[in-house]
């Protein structure tokens, strides 16, 4: 049965929509429709963390909460999902995480503080005893221009003294009723001459799919949700991937790792820790937990930024796509993008699945240069594959976001090392032919110059740091 | 006294402190929607100078909810919104002076909708070349306001008889105030052609004002209110006022309540930052680094027309000492006219671009002599006894410097630090650390003296509950907080009795804006002066019906004290109201002594100075250009605090405010003169990571005004901004180069460098 209708719990209330526009967004839902103006608007971007919520969702039996950007998620993105908002949370008696604000100062103009409040109640629904660069690390979504952090950040780090437990913990088995009853079903909603489609697995996506003749792909929406909010456009069939569990997995299997394309990034580094520690590192400042939360490593591909860090992540890895349509093909990430925010995905064509291979013998490095350290885009990002043998260079590869209008290889400077000794003097020579593998533009994030310096200094921070074994950097 | 002083040494949250961590604090977007609410949005030029050949509207009145299309032909009364000299018109008619200014409005039945609509106009441009770097305006002669010199003593001479002399050339940058709650107004229309306007600024008087002259209505027509703003750091000082008035010309138009909140990516383009400046300076100074002379060229981006440039770049000649003595000056200012946006206020209100120059300076000197900056900086001090007159003639008589220096010298332990550091970039060839100290004196008033005034208006109600308005704006500095305690305090009650709710221009007219760190001094003393002609009436009743001789009344712990009588002062309101005695008052408040010549810029414009010194210490990476700030001490006077949680705040934040203005935070256009760094995935405020773990910030405990302000505390708004500029000296001290530019990004520091 394909149901006309979303359902989702708002703080402690079931609640089912069908008429509202596909294209509104949970903040503007919140404020507009349901009159909750304490979540706030400040850039309606994802950059600032003002909006931000937090969804429970039902996995295992388990709840898993986690925070949000709502000023850029679709409303139908939270079918069969609770949303909880900072009116909700001290409702009865204040949270730990807002009382500890008060008692450490950290609101001053109190406009980003329902937006801390609430990165930080993620925090204390994931963690037990936060570190310093867990504090940051779940703080970095959100801009405060008052109060420099450090009362922030001191209440943070004390909101557990104020109590362990809080009212989802004793309403959980309520919660985890009320999601279940949610029907798993199907969604189609049509209104105002707009659809939104929820398929539940593969099979009835690829149908929707061959269906339809007009849409958009949406899984977290950080960037699609941008044409509605900055650009004032319509969007007017949307298909959601985020609901499929079919696209969402990670397996290990025959020395690959396989990612389904809607599987949240957040989700996937704990695996990558372990595989390639560099690339779990670099998705730590990829984007704010709230962006990492829903944003996903197909989406990531199929927008084709040339300044995602992913992108030349997977290229130095030799990852490549399963690309599904009627039928599946596979496509090696080198001939998957063709130009500036243009792929070879067909009409109808989605991404199913990153294969990325693991590479137990070889060194895999990366590098993400940016004006802030947290949550900013990068000028450059370059990413090492290599594979060394008796200090030979028997294979390399060194793929660049930020130097071309695609994430792209420095394809002269990996042929002149490769079959070379690995050592300072070429090196030093290769450093001079990186100025012949790309031309960078000048921005707002870098000159060119600039660009082209730090991409051979860069050549030279992975060969000391390779042949020191050790990593010399600030932080 | 001293039970004053230990009363407000209590920890005293912000008043809003619970309603903000629930939701429940209202901005104005928050506001319950009247009926009929209209939503407006902004067409503005998509280029930086020239001319409308055609504009064409009709398929943006046409577009879906669209009620109302408005340009400058409907405007009754004046199209600009200028504050002080005229040149910001509303809406442009013809010439278009920078990329972002608004043309035409429209009023639709939801937000999405009229910015849906704005899409729709057709204009066509005659495009002129514009002017977008401040040489370029020098060497054009393009200015928004006179050329301003200031002198002292001979400085051509004093340079040619210093053993040493060096000059060059300085950048600091401009800066986006990123307030998280974007401009936002609603007007609502009244009877008789009235608007009530919720606006969310820092100055609700002149709004006032400028909309009744916009709409050619007596100021007493339009009342401007608002309970609290999401931040306004300068940038709702003025730049508020054109949204305020918009919003008043649709509500006029159609006659329904119009909200105009605007797109953050709309408002970082159309309204005013901080100005970035340009430095072409000669210094003459001794072998110990004592400087005798300066000669110093300061040009400033005013954008396209003069709005508060004239004080910003005053204040940044009275701040370019700092703390130094320095006994033969020359200083021309020139205020630049480029086809950008009009700069404005930003915490500091150019004092930080004075201090910064003369640091660079500083360190500068310092490398020159190979002498440690720390000792050229205390060669410098002003004096208590003699080296104490400034530049603009005025005695600097509060002077701690000498002493919070020291004592930050000591308590950072810097000079073992500086030791090691030396030690560190000996070994290291990758990375390498710089430390230094840099000292804050900052002037406290308007340095316009007639805005040095403020109102209050206080009520006692007869079951002893206080009411009370005063003219300033809480922002996020606890304003509010501290006037509740000064008032809960003058009447010996505690601050839960106190209510003080949204200021309004109904309630106190003809107010300052809440600006140049003043709120509390100013309104402060206004609220103590209206409470004392209360218990003036009280006092008199008093006398008469207790028969009580004596003068001395004390008001402590929710009762009233005389001779041996102990009164509840609850009781004492309810029987001297049924004694019709009056239990409301205004009050008024002007700082004394102060005074200055609008021409040559010399005598007294402050009352006092807030003194502070800050230590940083920060590592570079010379292959990229990365750096990490990893240590800050702060020692900060803020005389006899009120609230020290609330001035402790202040300190922090200021600093990091400061931290983003000199390091991630940096403004841009293209060469067409389009601003590209125009949201928060462009424009990089400092987050969580990007404090210090070590982040020692203490209050001067020896810290007392000589002045006689309320509690003799001291303003604490803007100075600790300037104590970021040590971190800006320490990075260029781990560079070693002169040259490095502000903001001092990776990209920056990579290229000074290379040098």
């Amino acid at each position: 049965m394909i149901k006309n209708e979303i359902e989702f719990i708002l703080n402690d209330n079931l609640i089912k929509i069908k008429d509202i526009d596909t294209n509104v967004t949970v903040l503007n839902y919140l404020r507009s429709n349901k009159k909750l103006t304490g979540t706030k608007e400040g850039c309606a971007s994802g950059d600032c963390g003002a909006c931000t919520a937090v969804t429970a969702e039902l996995n295992n039996n388990k709840l898993t909460y986690k925070s949000i950007n709502t000023c850029i998620t679709f409303l139908y993105n939270l079918h069969g999902k609770q949303l909880i908002t900072v009116e909700n949370i001290g409702k009865d008696k204040l949270h730990p995480v807002q009382q500890s604000m008060i008692d450490n100062d950290g609101s001053q103009c109190g406009f980003c503080t329902p937006g801390f409040v609430m990165a930080m109640f993620g925090m204390y629904k994931n963690k037990i005893k936060p570190t310093n660069n867990n504090i940051d690390e779940y703080l970095a979504g959100n801009l405060c221009r008052c109060t420099g952090y450090k009362s922030i950040k001191n209440a943070a780090r004390k909101m557990y003294s104020y109590g362990r437990n809080d009212k989802f913990t004793k309403n959980k088995k309520i919660t985890i009723k009320l999601l279940k009853s949610i029907n798993k079903n199907d969604v189609i909603i049509d209104n105002n001459k707009k659809k939104f489609y929820i398929p539940s697995n593969l099979n009835n996506l690829i149908k929707e799919t061959q269906k339809l003749s007009k849409f958009k792909f949406l899984s977290g929406g950080t960037d699609l949700t941008l044409e509605v909010t900055k650009q004032n456009k319509e969007i007017n069939s949307l298909i959601y991937l985020g609901n499929n569990k079919d696209l969402n997995y990670i397996n290990i299997k025959n020395n690959y790792l396989h990612v389904g394309a809607a599987t949240p990034i957040n989700d996937l580094i704990p695996k990558l820790k372990n595989i390639y520690p560099s690339f779990a590192d670099m998705f730590y400042r990829y984007g704010s937990i709230q962006i990492r939360n829903v944003a996903t490593i197909g989406g990531n591909l199929a927008s084709a930024s040339p300044i995602g860090d992913c992108s030349p992540a997977l290229l130095a890895l030799n990852s490549s796509l399963l690309i599904q349509g009627k039928i599946q093909r596979e496509v090696h990430i080198n001939k998957f993008f063709k130009s500036y925010r243009k792929t070879t995905l067909k009409n109808k064509e989605f991404i199913k699945e990153i294969k990325i291979p693991i590479f137990k013998n070889c060194i895999f490095k990366c590098y993400k240069i940016s004006k802030r350290f947290d949550d900013d885009i990068s000028s450059v990002f370059v990413a090492f594959l290599l594979n060394l043998k008796k200090n030979l260079i028997i294979d390399m590869n060194i793929a660049f976001g930020g130097m071309a209008a695609t994430p792209k290889l420095a394809s002269k400077t990996q042929k002149f090392l490769i079959g070379k000794k690995f050592n300072y003097n070429n090196i030093h020579i290769s450093k001079k032919i990186i100025e012949n593998d790309f031309n960078p533009l000048s921005d707002m994030r870098a000159s060119s110059q600039y660009r082209n310096i730090v991409s051979q200094n860069l050549l030279e921070r992975f060969y000391l740091e390779v042949k020191n074994n050790r990593s010399e950097t600030i932080n | 006294m001293n039970n004053k002083i230990k009363l407000f040494s209590i920890k005293k949250e912000h008043e809003s402190a619970s309603k903000h961590v629930s939701g429940k604090a209202k901005y104005a977007d928050d506001i319950h929607e009247p009926k009929n609410l209209l939503h407006a949005a902004i067409g503005y030029s998509q280029i930086a100078k020239g001319k409308i050949k055609s504009i064409n509207l009709k398929e943006v009145a046409k577009s879906e909810g669209v009620i109302d299309v408005i340009t400058y032909k409907d405007i009754p009364g004046i199209n600009d919104v200028g504050p002080v000299f005229k040149g910001d018109p509303i809406f442009a008619k013809k010439n278009i002076e920078y990329f972002g200014q608004p043309i035409f409005s429209v009023a639709a039945t939801t937000c999405e909708l009229a910015r849906k609509a704005l899409r729709k106009a057709k204009i066509n441009y005659l495009k002129e070349k514009p002017i977008l770097e401040i040489k370029d305006a020098i060497k054009k002669k393009s200015f928004v306001l006179k050329t301003k010199v200031i002198q002292k003593g001979n400085v051509n001479k004093s340079i040619k008889d210093s053993n040493n002399t060096i000059e060059g050339e300085l950048f600091s940058g401009g800066q986006d105030h990123f307030y998280l709650e974007g401009q936002i107004a609603l007007t609502i229309p009244k009877e008789d052609n009235n608007y009530l306007i919720y606006s969310s600024t820092q100055h609700p008087s002149e709004t006032q004002q400028i909309v009744a002259k916009v709409l050619k209505q007596k100021f007493n027509s339009i009342n401007v209110r608002i309970r609290r703003i999401g931040g306004g750091f300068g940038g709702k000082e003025t730049q508020s006022f054109i949204f305020a008035a918009i919003s008043a010309l649709l509500a006029r138009k159609t006659g329904n309540p119009i909200k105009l909140r605007i797109d953050r990516d709309d408002d970082m383009i159309i309204t005013g930052k901080r100005h970035d400046f340009y430095y072409k300076y000669k210094v003459g100074f001794s072998n110990k680094g004592k400087i005798n002379g300066l000669d110093l060229l300061l040009a400033s981006r005013c954008g396209i027309s003069p709005d508060l440039s004239g004080a910003i770049n005053d204040r940044a000649i009275y701040h370019i000492d700092n703390s130094y003595f320095i006994p033969n000056i020359k200083l021309v200012s020139y205020r630049c006219k480029t086809n950008t946006v009009s700069n404005t206020a930003f915490r500091g209100f150019g004092g930080p671009q004075g201090m910064f120059c003369i640091e660079n300076i500083i360190e500068n000197i310092s490398k020159y002599l190979n002498i440690e900056a720390s000792i050229i900086r205390k060669n410098n001090f002003y004096q208590k006894n003699k080296n104490n007159i400034t530049h603009y003639n005025m005695k600097v008589e509060d002077n701690c410097i000498n002493e919070i220096f020291k004592d930050l010298l000591k308590k950072s332990n810097y000079k073992k630090r500086k030791k090691k550091i030396i030690e560190f970039n000996k070994k290291n060839t990758i990375l390498k650390k710089g430390i230094s100290i840099t000292p804050v004196k900052f002037g406290i008033s308007f340095t316009t003296t007639h805005l040095n005034q403020g109102g209050a208006l206080v009520h006692i109600y007869t079951d002893g509950s206080v009411h009370l308005n005063h003219g300033g704006i809480e922002m996020g500095q606890g304003l509010m907080t501290k006037i509740a305690q000064i008032a809960a305090n003058e009447l010996g009650l505690s601050t839960n009795e106190i209510k003080i709710t949204s200021t309004d221009t109904e309630k106190v007219p003809n107010t300052s804006a809440s600006a140049a760190s003043a709120s509390t001094d100013i309104n402060g003393g206004a609220v103590v002066n209206a409470i004392n002609k209360i218990k003036n009436n009280l006092a008199l009743f008093i006398t008469k019906n207790y028969k009580y001789k004596g003068k001395a009344i004390k008001y402590k712990n929710n009762k009233v004290l005389f001779g041996n009588k102990s009164i509840d002062f609850k009781k004492l309101i309810s029987l001297a109201y049924l004694n019709r005695i009056s239990l409301s008052s205004s009050g008024f408040y002007k700082t004394p002594k102060i005074f200055m010549n609008k021409e040559t810029l010399k005598g007294r414009p402050f009352l006092y100075f807030s003194y502070g010194a800050a230590v940083s210490e920060v590592i570079i990476d010379t292959l990229t250009g990365e750096n990490k700030l990893i240590q800050v001490d702060i020692l900060h006077d803020v005389g006899k605090s009120i609230n020290p949680s609330i001035d402790l705040g202040q300190i922090e934040g200021g600093f990091v405010q400061g931290l983003g203005w000199l390091t991630t935070e940096q403004v841009s256009w293209n060469v067409n003169g389009n601003l590209t760094t125009h949201s928060p995935s462009t424009y990089k405020i400092p987050v969580s990571k990007d404090i210090p773990e070590k982040f020692n910030v203490n209050i001067y405990e020896k810290g007392f005004n000589i002045e006689k302000t309320v509690n003799r505390s001291k303003a604490v708004g803007e100075p600790p901004l300037m104590l970021a500029l040590s971190t800006f000296m320490a990075l260029k001290n781990a560079v070693n180069n002169n040259n490095l530019k502000a903001p001092a990004t990776p990209e920056n520091i990579l290229m000074a460098l290379q040098e």
